[in-house]
C-alpha cells in the first residue's frame, strides 16, 4: 500500500495575505547589513561613493525586486521546476570551459553583451532547490536505504567537479558543504556520515601521496605563512596585522591606515573585513557577526515552522549557504583557513554573489509565506 | 489511488514516518544552528586574540610605520670539480630596486635614477610592466652589476629618491666557462610556470638552474631563502629590523670532471666546427671530461639585463647550447663492429679462428653492399676488426639476425640513457624487429639487419654511450657513468658483463691491432709514452642517403668520423670515445684528438690521485677565520 501524504487543504494565497506573512524583520536586518556593507565600502575609496559604494546600493535594489518577486511567487512552481533548473545550471556550467570569459587567470564566467555570470553560483541556488525536491519525494520510510543516497550524491558530485576543473577548490567545497548539510538536516542516518569521515581520515594519507611537490607546499605554506611571507603568507599577514591593529574599539571610519594603504588588491572584496574591522575595531566585528548569526538563527525557524519537506530544506540550505560564505571568509581574512578567495556576503563588493544571495533569501521568505502548504503526491509525479 | 481495504480490517498503524521525519529535522536543525553558533564563536575567538590579546604587537606595526618584509635569496651552492676547483660560485653583485607602492611617480624616480645608472630602454619598460603587474610592495629590479661607486652614490641620495632601494645580493660567476658550459649549465630568471608553483621564485633576480648540472640538481644547491622584516616609513627607508629568520644557503657540488683534461679536450675540439669527446674512469664510471664544440660562455647568459646576448648565443651557427657529447645522435659505423663480433660470438655464428674472404662487396639476394676496400681472403676476426673489413660483419650481422645484435648492443649500455645527473639526454636507436613495428609499421628487412652490423642505417647512439660501451668492452664490467662525487660514495662494484671472458678477450685483441699493429685503421695514433698502449675502434659513418642527397651542402655530404678508445691497453683505466661531425674518417680526424687527451689523462692520472672531497661551509668558514680576513 502507498504511502499518503498528510492532506492538508491546498492553500491558496492572495498577495495581501502574502505581504502579512512575509518575515520584515528578517528584511530588516538584511537590510542592515547590506548598509554595513556600503558604508564600509565608502570608506575603502577613501570617502567617496565612487567607484563601488553607489553601485552596491543598485545592486541591492535589483536584489531587492529580484527577492520580492520570488518570495511572492507561488512555491509550486519551484517545486516543479527545481530539475529543469538544475540541468540547466549543469550544462551552463559545463559550457564554461567551452565559452567562457577569462577573468584572473580562472574561466568562471559566461558572458552575455554587457552582462556576465558565473553559472557556479546559479548552481548554488538550484542545488539546493534539487535537493530540497528530491527529499520532498522520496518517502521518508524509505530515507535509511544506501540507493536513496545515489541521486543527491550525484546532484553534489557532478557540479562539484566541473567546479574542480575550472579550477575553483573554494566553490567546489562549498557544493559540499551545502550538499551534505542539507542530507543531514533531511534526515539521512548519522552513520552514513560517520562512515565519510572515516573514509576521508583514511584517504587524508593517501591524498597527500598523490599531491604535487608544488601542492604540498602551498598547503605548509598555509600552515606556516611564514615560509611564504610573499606570496599568499604576504596577504594573510598584512591582513592580521590590520584587524589586531584595530584593537577593541577601532581607528574610527575612515581612519584605517592600513587598508587604505593598497596593500591587499582585494581590500573592497574578499578582504572587505579585514578593512571593516580594522576601523571598527573588535566591537565593530563582533556586532556585524552577530548580525550574521541573528540572520542564521532567523532562517532556522522559519525553516521549523514549515510544514513542507521542501520549504523546511530550502530556507535550511540557503542558511547554510549564508553561514559557509561568512565563515570562510572571516576565517581566511583572520587567519584560520587558507585563502580560497570567498567573498563575505551582502557586504563585499561585486554583483555576483550580493544578488546570489538576495535571491536565495528570496526563496527562505517564499518558504516562510508558503509555510502551512503541503503537496499531493500527485503534484510530485515520479522523480521527474 | 485507491485507498486500500487493509485499514478497515483493524490492520496494525503504521508508524506515522511522516511525523518522524519531521522531528528528526527540527532536531537537527537545531544541532546544526548550534555547531554554526559555536564557529561563530570561534570566530570570536580569533578576533579577540588578534584585536585584544596581541594588539599592541599589531598596532606597532601598523603604527605610523609599515611592515616591509623580504625575501633573503639564499647563496647557491658552488659546484667544484674534483681537484677542488670551482666551476660555478655565487659573487655579490650590487642592485638597484625600487618598491612601485614608496614612489610618488615611477616615471620620474626612473629618470632621476638613470642619471646615476644606465637603465636601457628595454629595463625600463620591464620595470614599469613589472610595477603594473604585482603588487606595489614588491621590490622591482632595475640594474644590477654596479660598481661600488655608484652604489655608494645611490646610498647618499636614497632619502632623497623615494622607492628606491639597494642591495647586495649575489651573481652566479662561472670558472674555466667555456669549456665547461654545457656540463655545469647555467642559470637563469625563473620562467612564468615556475612563478606560478613557487612565489619565491618572483624574488628579484632569483635563479634557478636552466641547463647541465645546475638544472639536475637545482634543489640542492638552491637552498631556502630567509624572511627580514622591516618597519619603514612612508619613504620605504628602513627604520628597524624586526627579526628575521637566516636562509640556509645550498649545498656544495663535486664533480668527477677534472677541469684541466676538460680544458685540453676543449682545446683539441676546436679545430673542427662540431665535435665532442667523453673521457670515463672505467672502473668508477666517473666521467673525467665531456667536452662539445662550439660552446659558449654561461657568464654571458647569466645577466640577462640584455636579451639580446641570450639570443645571439641560442640562434648561433651550429647551436652552441647544445651539447653533442650526449644529444648528438650518430650512426656509430664502424665503432658498433666491436657490438657485432661480440653478438656474432655470443650467439656462436662466429668464432676467433673463422676466416672469410672479402672481395669488396657483399651480395644478399639482388642487393650488394659494399667494403671500404678489397680485403683478400683469410680474414680472421682479429684482422676484420684490425682493418675494419664491413663484409666479415655484413655476414656475421645476418647469420646471427637483428634481435640478437640489439640485445647485446644493450647490453653494452647502448640506446638508453643514464641517471648520471646531466639533463637532456637522447637515447639514441638500437632498432630490433619489435621496434620498426611499433615506430614505422614496417616489417624488418634482411638488407637493414645487413648494415646494422656496420653500425649505419637505423642505429644510432651518442658520444657517452659509446663511451660506455668502450668501458665495458674494456672491463667487462656492465660500467655506469657518473658525473657526482660525494664524501660517502661506496667503491664501485660493476656486476659483471654476461659475455665469455675469452670472446671479450678476441675483441681487444682486435682492438689493440686497430693501434698498434701493422694495418690497423689507427696505427698512426699510438701512443708516445713508453710501455703504455692504447686500444680502440675507428669509425666512419655516412650521413648521405638516397633521400637527402640532393639537399646537403658539400660539408653536410662529409662523413662523421668516430673513434673509440681505452687504454692502457693490458690494464684499462681510461676510455674514450670522440665524433667529430663531418669530420672525414675516423683514423684522420677522431683518433688524433682522443689520442692526445688520452695522453693528457694517463700523464696526469687524474682517477689515481684522490679526489676533493666537498668541505661543509662551516670548515671554510673557519679556515678563512683562522686565516685571517686578509681578503
Amino acid at each position: 500500500m502507498k504511502m499518503l501524504f498528510a492532506q492538508g487543504p491546498a492553500v491558496r494565497l492572495d498577495l495581501a495575505k502574502k505581504l502579512l506573512l512575509l518575515n520584515w524583520p528578517f528584511l530588516a536586518l538584511i537590510t542592515a547589513i547590506v548598509l554595513i556593507g556600503i558604508a564600509a565600502l565608502y570608506s575603502v575609496a577613501g570617502g567617496s561613493f565612487d567607484p563601488w559604494a553607489s553601485r552596491q546600493v543598485m545592486r541591492y535594489c535589483v536584489g531587492l525586486a529580484l527577492l520580492f518577486a520570488i518570495a511572492f511567487s507561488d512555491i509550486r512552481w519551484w517545486l516543479q521546476g527545481a530539475y529543469p533548473l538544475f540541468i540547466l545550471a549543469l550544462l551552463l556550467m559545463a559550457l564554461v570551459p567551452l565559452i567562457g570569459v577569462e577573468s584572473g587567470g580562472a574561466r568562471r564566467w559566461l558572458g552575455f553583451g554587457e552582462l556576465s555570470f558565473q553559472p557556479s553560483e546559479m548552481m548554488k541556488i538550484a542545488l539546493v532547490l534539487a535537493i530540497a525536491r528530491y527529499y520532498q519525494w522520496l518517502p521518508p520510510e524509505k530515507i535509511w536505504r544506501p540507493d536513496a543516497l545515489i541521486p543527491p550524491l550525484l546532484m553534489i558530485g557532478v557540479p562539484a567537479l566541473l567546479a574542480l576543473t575550472q579550477p575553483d577548490l573554494g566553490t567546489a567545497a562549498l557544493f559540499a558543504i551545502i550538499g551534505g548539510g542539507m542530507m543531514f538536516l533531511a534526515g539521512v542516518s548519522w552513520f552514513y556520515f560517520a562512515g565519510a569521515i572515516v573514509a576521508v581520515v583514511v584517504a587524508l594519507p593517501h591524498a597527500w601521496e598523490m599531491l604535487h611537490d608544488y601542492q604540498k607546499q602551498r598547503v605548509l605554506t598555509f600552515i606556516d605563512p611564514e615560509t611564504d611571507p610573499l606570496g599568499a603568507g604576504y596577504h594573510i599577514l598584512q591582513s592580521k596585522i590590520a584587524i589586531g591593529s584595530g584593537g577593541f574599539s577601532g581607528k574610527g571610519f575612515m581612519h584605517g591606515t592600513q587598508a587604505q594603504l593598497n596593500f591587499l588588491p582585494e581590500k573592497h572584496t574578499d578582504f572587505i573585513f579585514t578593512m571593516f574591522s580594522e576601523e571598527m575595531g573588535f566591537v565593530g566585528a563582533v556586532i556585524l557577526l552577530a548580525l550574521y548569526l541573528l540572520a542564521l538563527v532567523f532562517i532556522t525557524f522559519m525553516a521549523l515552522r514549515c510544514r513542507s519537506m521542501f520549504a523546511k530544506l530550502v530556507a535550511g540550505g540557503i542558511g547554510l549557504t549564508l553561514f559557509a560564505y561568512v565563515f570562510i571568509n572571516v576565517a581566511m581574512v583572520t587567519g584560520l583557513v587558507p585563502v580560497v578567495g570567498v567573498p563575505l556576503p551582502l557586504v563585499s563588493y561585486g554583483g555576483t554573489s550580493m544578488l546570489t544571495m538576495m535571491i536565495g533569501f528570496g526563496f527562505v521568505l517564499n518558504a516562510h509565506v508558503n509555510r502551512r502548504v503541503t503537496f499531493r503526491q500527485s503534484e510530485l509525479g515520479g522523480l521527474w | 489511488m485507491r485507498r486500500s481495504k487493509a485499514l478497515h480490517y483493524g490492520a496494525k498503524k503504521k508508524p506515522d514516518y511522516v511525523r518522524k521525519q519531521s522531528y528528526r529535522f527540527s532536531r537537527r536543525a537545531l544541532l546544526v544552528g548550534g555547531a554554526q553558533a559555536g564557529l561563530f564563536g570561534l570566530l570570536g575567538w580569533r578576533l579577540h586574540q588578534l584585536q585584544i590579546k596581541e594588539a599592541s604587537d599589531y598596532r606597532l606595526l601598523s603604527d605610523e610605520n609599515r611592515l616591509m618584509i623580504q625575501l633573503a635569496a639564499p647563496s647557491r651552492g658552488s659546484i667544484r670539480d674534483r681537484t677542488g676547483a670551482i666551476l660555478a660560485e655565487d659573487k655579490e653583485n650590487l642592485r638597484l630596486l625600487v618598491v612601485p607602492a614608496f614612489s610618488k611617480n615611477l616615471p620620474e624616480t626612473l629618470d632621476r635614477l638613470s642619471r646615476i645608472v644606465d637603465i636601457p630602454r628595454g629595463a625600463r619598460d620591464r620595470v614599469m610592466r613589472a610595477a603594473a603587474r604585482q603588487s606595489g610592495y614588491y621590490p622591482v629590479l632595475v640594474a644590477e652589476g654596479l660598481t661600488w661607486r655608484q652604489f655608494a652614490l645611490l646610498n647618499v641620495l636614497a632619502p632623497q629618491i623615494p622607492g628606491m632601494q639597494t642591495d647586495r645580493s649575489s651573481y652566479r660567476k662561472y670558472h674555466h666557462a667555456r669549456p665547461m658550459a654545457h656540463l655545469v649549465g647555467y642559470v637563469g630568471m625563473a620562467g612564468k610556470e615556475e612563478v606560478d608553483l613557487d612565489p619565491v621564485m618572483r624574488l628579484p633576480g632569483f635563479r634557478a638552474g636552466r641547463a647541465g648540472v645546475e638544472k639536475t640538481f637545482d634543489e640542492q644547491l638552491r637552498g631556502t631563502p630567509g624572511t627580514l622584516k622591516f618597519e619603514v616609513d612612508s619613504r620605504g627607508r628602513v627604520v628597524r629590523e624586526l627579526g628575521s629568520t637566516p636562509s640556509t644557503p645550498g649545498k656544495d657540488l663535486v664533480l668527477s670532471i677534472d677541469h684541466h683534461l676538460q680544458a685540453v679536450a676543449q682545446e683539441r675540439l676546436k679545430e673542427h666546427r662540431v665535435a665532442s669527446i667523453v673521457v670515463l674512469d672505467v672502473e668508477t664510471g666517473g666521467i673525467l671530461a665531456l667536452a662539445s664544440t662550439p660552446t659558449f660562455d654561461p657568464n654571458e647568459v647569466v645577466f640577462k639585463v640584455d636579451p639580446k646576448a641570450w639570443g645571439r648565443i641560442a640562434r648561433a651557427k651550429d647551436q652552441p647550447l647544445q651539447n653533442r657529447a650526449i644529444r648528438g645522435q650518430y650512426p656509430p659505423g664502424s665503432t658498433f663492429k666491436v657490438v657485432t663480433a661480440l653478438a656474432g660470438l655470443h650467439a656462436g655464428v662466429i668464432n676467433p679462428r673463422e676466416t672469410m674472404s672479402c672481395p669488396g662487396v657483399y651480395r644478399l639476394g639482388r642487393a650488394r653492399f659494399r667494403c671500404w676496400r678489397a680485403h683478400g681472403g683469410g680474414i680472421n676476426l682479429h684482422e676484420a676488426i684490425k682493418q675494419s673489413c664491413d663484409v666479415y660483419f655484413y655476414e656475421t650481422a645476418k647469420r646471427m639476425g637483428i634481435d640478437h645484435l640489439a640485445a647485446v648492443a644493450r647490453h653494452l649500455g647502448m640506446g638508453r640513457v643514464y641517471d648520471c645527473g646531466l639533463p637532456g639526454q637522447k637515447e639514441g636507436i638500437i632498432p630490433d624487429v619489435a621496434w620498426k613495428r611499433a615506430h614505422l609499421m614496417e616489417p624488418w628487412y634482411g638488407g637493414e639487419t645487413v648494415i646494422a652490423g656496420i653500425g649505419q642505417g637505423f642505429v644510432s647512439s651518442t658520444p657517452l654511450q659509446l663511451a660506455v660501451m668502450a668501458a665495458r668492452v674494456a672491463t667487462g664490467r656492465a660500467v655506469l657513468p657518473k658525473l657526482v662525487l660525494t664524501p660517502d660514495d661506496p667503491e664501485p662494484d660493476w656486476p659483471a658483463l654476461q659475455l665469455d671472458p675469452s670472446h671479450l678477450a678476441a675483441v681487444r685483441s682486435g682492438m689493440f691491432g686497430v693501434v698498434n699493429e701493422p694495418r690497423g685503421t689507427a696505427r698512426r695514433s699510438a701512443l708516445k709514452i713508453p710501455d703504455v698502449q692504447m686500444a680502440g675502434k675507428t669509425g666512419t659513418s655516412q650521413v648521405v642517403n638516397a633521400y637527402n642527397e640532393h639537399k646537403l651542402s658539400p660539408y653536410e655530404r662529409e662523413t662523421h668520423a668516430l673513434f673509440i678508445a681505452y687504454a692502457p691497453a693490458d690494464k684499462p683505466r681510461y676510455a674514450a670515445a670522440c665524433v667529430v661531425e663531418h669530420g672525414g674518417g675516423g683514423s684522420s680526424a677522431a683518433a688524433p684528438i682522443v689520442k692526445d687527451v688520452m695522453t693528457e689523462a694517463l700523464l696526469r692520472d687524474s682517477a689515481k690521485a684522490p679526489a676533493f672531497v666537498g668541505l661543509s661551509r662551516d670548515e671554510v668558514a673557519r679556515q678563512v677565520a683562522v686565516a685571517g680576513d686578509d681578503g
